[in-house]
C-alpha cells in the first residue's frame, strides 16, 4: 500500500516537472527572430523613451529570463503602465515571451 | 667535500633575487600607486551608494545587483541611471507593484535613489543587445 502511494507521488511530481519544464523552455533563435519589435528601443544604445516620461530605455541583454517574461505579463495585463510596452505585450503569447525572454537573457554581448 | 656555510649560500640567493626582483617590485609600487590614485577618487562618489546597495538591495539583488536570488529578480549592475530612478520613483509612488520592491521604495530619499542608481548603473553587467 505504501509502496504504491510512493510510487503514484513519483510519476506525479515526474509529470508536473515535465510539464512545468515543457511551459517555460524557451527558444532563443525564435526569440530572435521576434527580437525586431523590440530593437528599435532596447537596440539602441542610451535611447531613450519621449512618453509619457523621458527617460534611457532599460538595458535587456543579459537579464534574467523569467523577470522579462514577468514584466512582459504584467504589461499585458496592464500591471505595468509603460503605453508602447503595454501594446506591444499585448500581442505576444506566452510562448513569444518564453522565446524572448530566452534570446535576450542568453550571452550577453559587451557593448 | 667541504659543505657550503649558510653565510655563503644565503648571499648568492640575495644577490640572485635582488637582481631580478628590482625592477617587478619597482613596477608592483607604481601600479599600486596608480591604482589607489584612480580607485579613491570614484570611491569618494560610490560609497554611499555602494554602502546602502549593500545593506538593502544585495540580499535579493546580489552583491552589485549582479546575481539576484530568484529568478525573477532583476539584474541591476549596468542598468542605465535614469530607468533605475524612474523605477524606484514609480515603485515609491504605487505606480508600480511589488510587495518587496514597495516597500523598499518607500523610505528611500531622493538623494539616496540617485546614488543607488549611479552606484548600480556604473557596475558591469546588463548590456545593450543588437
Amino acid at each position: 500500500m505504501k509502496r504504491r502511494y510512493g510510487l503514484l507521488a513519483m510519476s506525479a511530481a515526474t509529470v508536473f516537472l515535465l510539464s512545468v519544464s515543457a511551459w517555460a523552455d524557451g527558444d532563443p533563435a525564435r526569440g530572435r527572430a521576434r527580437a525586431q519589435m523590440c530593437e528599435g528601443c532596447h537596440g539602441i544604445a542610451d535611447y531613450r523613451t519621449a512618453y509619457p516620461e523621458v527617460y534611457a530605455v532599460p538595458k535587456i541583454g543579459g537579464q534574467e529570463a523569467a523577470y522579462i517574461v514577468k514584466a512582459l505579463q504584467d504589461y499585458k495585463t496592464g500591471a505595468r503602465k509603460h503605453p508602447s510596452m503595454r501594446g506591444i505585450a499585448a500581442t505576444l503569447t506566452d510562448q513569444d515571451m518564453a522565446d524572448l525572454a530566452a534570446y535576450y537573457a542568453g550571452e550577453a554581448r559587451k557593448q | 667535500m667541504p659543505p657550503i656555510t649558510p653565510a655563503k649560500r644565503e648571499s648568492s640567493d640575495h644577490m640572485e633575487t635582488k637582481q631580478t626582483a628590482l625592477p617587478s617590485n619597482f613596477a608592483l609600487a607604481f601600479a599600486l600607486c596608480a591604482s589607489l590614485v584612480c580607485t579613491t577618487n570614484a570611491l569618494a562618489s560610490e560609497d554611499a551608494g555602494k554602502k546602502k546597495a549593500d545593506e538593502v538591495c544585495a540580499a535579493c539583488h546580489g552583491p552589485g545587483g549582479n546575481k539576484p536570488i530568484t529568478p525573477e529578480t532583476p539584474r541591476l549592475a549596468g542598468q542605465q541611471y535614469d530607468y533605475l530612478v524612474q523605477a524606484l520613483n514609480d515603485y515609491r509612488m504605487g505606480v508600480r507593484n511589488n510587495a518587496v520592491m514597495s516597500a523598499m521604495a518607500k523610505p528611500l530619499t531622493k538623494k539616496e535613489i540617485g546614488e543607488l542608481a549611479g552606484y548600480f548603473s556604473r557596475q558591469q553587467g546588463l548590456t545593450t543587445k543588437r
